[in-house]
């Protein structure tokens, strides 16, 4: 293979894995790791070859830019689906990745929980509520099989607006808390 | 087995701990190198092997820059050479400065206070030789 041609599959295979990317920023990408080689081998009349070996792997650089981007969009976003990518693929690279992970994972079940339990009420009354029995509060959310008959409700209808209140705010809590460890972990980790 | 591992530890931790650092400091020293004037990538690389000892693998350090410019403390520009090609040099927004300034002073102060503290461990290495 010619100097030319690795060049041109090194940026080509950069090209591919830069997919997510819009195309003008890919193309920027490409433009200056070619500009890079090209100078760094006429720099230090290294070959072409061990230019893009100190370079490293396509692939490798690739993710680190996709990385980047994930966590930046993630940082600003609201949307659960999103923020848990990002999280996933932080828990793939550190320990401080993992336990966002988690916790996140354990927010948003239990925010989604609370407004489950609010929107039961409104079907299933009967089956949803918060009971108590002998001054302690026994259980709480919606059951298929009713609860022990000596129990009783207490809470009636305003577990609504109380599910959805403790929902939205567990929920809110969450993406705060999540977006903040995005920013840390792009600060210290990012280069991961 | 236990006492291995203890040994593997040892002789790894500082390694990985003496990464991490590195990797945070990344940032600091890629702003600092554009303190005085614009440069292109490479330029940057050659910059902090010869001003610092972060020797770091080539491909770090563009997706951190692509990063500093998408939260707006570098601005970029393609600039024709006489290589043949155009470089993209980049060069420090006032955020990039403001931020670099503030980023200077913690480190200072972090450092100066570490110092003190780590004296007298340093000091204790010497004696028994």
């Amino acid at each position: 293979m010619t100097a030319e041609t690795q060049i041109d599959s090194y940026l080509s295979s950069l090209r591919l894995q830069l997919g997510p990317l819009t195309l003008a920023e890919r193309e920027e990408i490409v433009r200056e790791i070619g500009a890079h080689v090209r100078d760094s081998a006429e720099e230090s009349g290294a070959s072409v070859e061990t230019v893009l070996a100190r370079l490293g792997p396509a692939e490798e650089l690739a993710a680190q830019y996709r990385d980047g981007l994930l966590i930046r969009k993630a940082s600003r976003s609201l949307s659960p689906l999103v923020l848990l990518r990002a999280t996933l693929r932080l828990a793939t690279k550190s320990a401080f990745g993992i336990v966002v992970c988690f916790c996140s994972i354990f927010g948003y079940s239990l925010g989604a929980g609370f407004v489950v339990i609010a929107l039961s009420k409104a079907f299933v009354p009967a089956h949803t509520g918060a009971w108590i029995q002998d001054g302690r509060l026994v259980s709480m959310g919606a059951f298929v099989y009713g609860v022990s008959p000596q129990a009783h409700e207490v809470l009636g209808m305003w577990i609504i607006p109380l599910g959805l209140i403790a929902g939205s705010l567990t929920l809110l809590f969450t993406t705060l808390v999540i977006r903040t460890s995005l920013r840390i972990s792009q600060r210290w980790q990012s280069r991961l | 087995m236990a006492k291995q591992r203890a040994q593997a530890v040892d002789s790894e931790q500082p390694d990985r701990w003496e990464a991490q650092l590195r990797k945070g400091a990344l940032e600091m020293a890629a702003l600092a190198s554009l303190w005085q004037r614009r440069l292109y990538g490479l330029e940057i690389i050659r910059f902090l092997e010869r001003n610092s000892r972060l020797v770091l693998a080539e491909g770090t350090i563009y997706p951190i820059l692509n990063r500093l410019k998408a939260e707006g403390l570098l601005t970029s520009d393609w600039v024709e050479a006489e290589a043949g090609h155009p470089r993209k040099y980049y060069s420090l927004t006032d955020a990039g400065r403001q931020r670099l300034r503030l980023m200077a002073e913690a480190w200072t102060s972090f450092a100066a206070g570490l110092s003190t503290l780590l004296e007298p461990v340093l000091e204790k290495q010497e004696e028994p030789q």
